[in-house]
């Protein structure tokens, strides 16, 4: 039995249609975060699920159609916390947690022992019995979420929707609450969140619904989900998403691109990292751009992955193979300019600086001094002094006015 | 805590009672009352109190006090019942056009001499206006089954207005006397009334009153949000339609009996809220019981007080309130927050 089914939802408002087909099936024990932009439809489809509105289309939970259930039949199943719950008047803590049960109130609605016993148990689940006595009107932001999830949880309902729940708390109370629910996950029950933090949402949820005017564009777990081409359709900026291996988290890098005209087309002979922040910010100001021979596990080609730059990889340590050679030969005819930049050269990558000899038009940056980032017995150091000869002698933090200046003078293509 | 608070609350009322009853230009000694309930209920032998006495109490004032105790419960639960369902603790019957309503069926019975007819024309029509008042307002503001809270006031607002001008319309044309009647009415006064009143609304205000609080826990939930309501399976439209709907009733049959009385439906709850917190399941009952004891007291002021004689309850608890309603405010000011 699946914990939510929903078949050909539409809801509009007025002309505007909202929510259009919307089809989607949730597990016990799924973590669901629906992500899109604003205005996507997120909080409407939940709305929709605890029937806050009403569309066309058949919501079953727990197998059971919520058209034939009643309201506190379908309380029992089905809880909701939002993102700012105002509430004006001084109930305690402890009393709004208790209201949680209302569902499960006979006629004489009294709460009974076993009702008061769950609601301390969800209470101490959120770290929140010291503030059973306070008014939750004076507390602070991440209390007051605290507080509600405990409602919510005591409200036993198998299906939980979250909109937005964590929008304004700092990060360490966002994390709280999301490492609660992921635990009510792991405890089978189930949640579908609204997140606009999609960091948050890779991090802790286990499928990842995107929707973008109304319809869900990508469903799957988050690798499906993340790509740029997902993102981009859904927010309409350039997004680059990446798993962080460092943090094992997903992450999105989003370029500030400033692509006013087109730019010319740059190689770039790096390695070992010493490429990694040139590429961004060329990439940033709109060159087309290409890597020479690199390897992989270095930071200069995940950068290059992320930004979708054709490159050249070997294998870590690998040495340079002909097949390579020709390959980044091609890359700097094409290149309107080279740039060589400060890296370290050993045996492995010592082409590279006979590679660059094949320039036209050279920018070498020098921000040490090649002696000492010479790890061949002074080859290197030989081949960069001839190379010296006809480049352009720059420090990192000229290159991009350097090449502005030779794009303005009409130099570049 | 709460418990107890109900428990003085009854006690107050219980007390009050008894000093209304034997308090007024004859005075009864507690003991004579006493002995009067015992030999009406068929108990003991030996009393000391007079015919006149019984008369008094069983005939002039009992009534009287019962009156208070009803429409004093009913006004403080209405009132209670308004500001939660409007989050807004200044809410009170007349926002929904319970006053106004009342008034121009007052003024009816009043001018087109129905009065003189019988006793019961006038609470009627002020009965019926009331509640054909707060159910227009009530339409007027309904949007697709939803009541807006906003709606709602700016509706009342324009119903109260409409129909004063429809009261001064018909007092422009009204005896001199009329004028002083329905002046009088206005003002809220628990004179003269007699068992005949209290039977006409004693069970229907029980009632109401008992509908009322059994939506208590209902009333906290709306307190939530309509979203939060919803999901806790408390449809926020259709109980505040029926809630409205009892409410208005309540307060409707309660004005019919007592004319306009301001500020019991207001202050009570609002005092009552300091005390036991916002819990409508405690709330409720105390704010029934304590605008009782509020009316009751109010009333013993109004007949014993001035020197010139009895006074109109109204102005009692308009005195009472409103010097409050300005503490409030400057309370407020203060902590630099809305009331």
């Amino acid at each position: 039995m699946k914990a939510l089914c929903i078949e050909n939802l539409s809801y509009s408002l007025g002309e505007k249609q909202i929510l259009e087909k919307i089809s989607l099936q949730v597990e016990k024990g799924e973590f669901i975060g629906l992500i899109g932009p604003n205005g996507a439809g997120k909080t409407t489809l939940l709305k929709n699920i605890n029937r806050i509105n009403k569309g066309c289309g058949d919501i079953w939970v727990q197998g059971k159609n919520i058209k034939n259930m009643g309201d506190k039949e379908l309380a029992r199943q089905v809880a909701l916390m939002k993102q700012e719950t105002q509430i004006t008047f001084p109930f305690t803590c402890w009393e709004v947690v208790l209201m949680g049960r209302y569902p499960y109130l006979s006629w004489t609605k009294q709460e009974t022992e076993e009702d008061r016993e769950i609601a301390q148990k969800c209470m101490e689940y959120t770290d929140t019995c010291h503030l059973a006595d306070k008014k939750v009107t004076a507390l602070s932001g991440g209390e007051r979420q605290r507080v509600l999830f405990a409602k919510v949880l005591t409200q036993e309902a198998p299906l939980i929707l979250l909109d937005e729940p964590t929008s304004n708390l700092d990060m360490a109370h966002q994390e709280q609450i999301f490492r609660y629910s992921r635990q009510f996950c792991r405890n089978s029950g189930s949640i579908v969140a609204a997140v606009h933090d999609l960091r948050i949402a890779a991090k802790y949820c286990s499928r990842l619904v995107l929707l973008y005017q109304g319809r869900i564009i990508a469903d799957g777990p988050v690798a499906e989900v993340f790509t740029s081409e997902n993102l981009q359709k859904a927010y309409g900026v350039e997004c680059c998403p990446y798993y962080n291996s460092l943090t094992g988290e997903w992450d999105i890098y989003m370029p500030e691109c400033k692509k006013t005209s087109k730019k010319g087309k740059v190689h770039i002979i790096g390695g070992g990292g010493s490429a990694t922040a040139l590429l961004r910010e060329l990439y940033q100001c709109g060159y087309q751009l290409s890597l020479g021979i690199v390897h992989e596990g270095d930071s200069d080609t995940a950068i290059a992955s992320l930004l979708g730059i054709e490159k050249i990889v070997l294998p870590a340590c690998a040495p340079l193979s002909v097949e390579a050679y020709e390959l980044n030969k091609k890359m700097i005819e094409k290149a309107d300019w080279t740039i060589l930049t400060s890296c370290a050269f050993g045996m492995n990558n010592l082409p590279n600086l006979q590679i660059a000899q094949l320039a036209q038009r050279l920018v070498i940056i020098d921000d040490s001094p090649i002696e000492k980032r010479d790890f061949t017995n002074g080859q290197a150091t030989c081949l960069y002094k001839e190379l010296s000869q006809k480049a352009v002698m720059l420090k990192s933090a000229d290159v991009i006015n350097f090449l502005q200046n030779k794009e303005n003078k009409g130099e570049i293509s | 805590m709460m418990k107890k608070i109900i428990f003085f609350l009854l006690l107050f009322l219980v007390a009050g009672m008894i000093l209304a009853v034997g308090i007024g230009t004859v005075f009864i000694p507690f003991t004579h009352i006493i002995q009067l309930f015992l030999h009406s209920w068929g108990l003991g032998s030996n009393f000391s109190f007079s015919h006149g006495e019984r008369e008094i109490i069983f005939f002039i004032r009992l009534p009287r006090v019962l009156i208070a105790v009803l429409v004093g419960a009913a006004l403080g639960i209405c009132g209670a019942v308004m500001q939660g369902m409007f989050r807004n603790p200044m809410a009170d019957p007349a926002v929904i056009g319970i006053s106004s309503g009342a008034s121009l069926g007052a003024v009816t019975a009043i001018c087109f001499g129905l009065t003189a007819i019988s006793l019961y024309y006038l609470p009627i029509l002020a009965g019926l206006g009331a509640l054909l008042a707060s159910l227009l307002v009530c339409s007027l503001a309904s949007r697709g089954g939803k009541i807006p809270v906003l709606t709602l006031i700016l509706s009342g607002i324009a119903v109260s207005t409409f129909l004063n001008a429809v009261i001064s319309l018909i007092l422009s044309f009204a005896y001199e006397y009329q004028l002083k009647e329905f002046l009088f009415w206005t003002m809220g006064g628990l004179d003269n009334r007699r068992w005949e009143h209290v039977d006409m609304v004693f069970l229907p205000l029980l009632l109401g009153i008992g509908a009322l609080l059994f939506f208590s826990q209902e009333l906290n939930i709306l307190l939530l949000g309509e979203e939060e309501a919803q999901a806790l399976g408390v449809n926020p439209a259709k109980t505040r339609a029926k809630l409205l709907f009892i409410a208005s009733l309540t307060a409707a049959l309660a004005v019919s009996v007592s004319g306009t009385i301001s500020f019991v439906g207001m202050i009570v709850p609002h005092i009552l809220r300091l005390l036991v917190g916002p819990d409508h399941r405690v709330l409720l009952p105390a704010s029934a019981l304590g605008g009782s004891v509020f009316l009751v007291l109010s009333d013993l002021l109004a007949r014993t007080a001035f020197p010139l004689g009895e006074v109109r309850v109204g102005i009692v608890t308009a005195l009472l309130g409103a010097p409050y309603f300005l503490f409030l405010l400057s309370k407020a000011k203060k902590e630099g927050e809305a009331i």
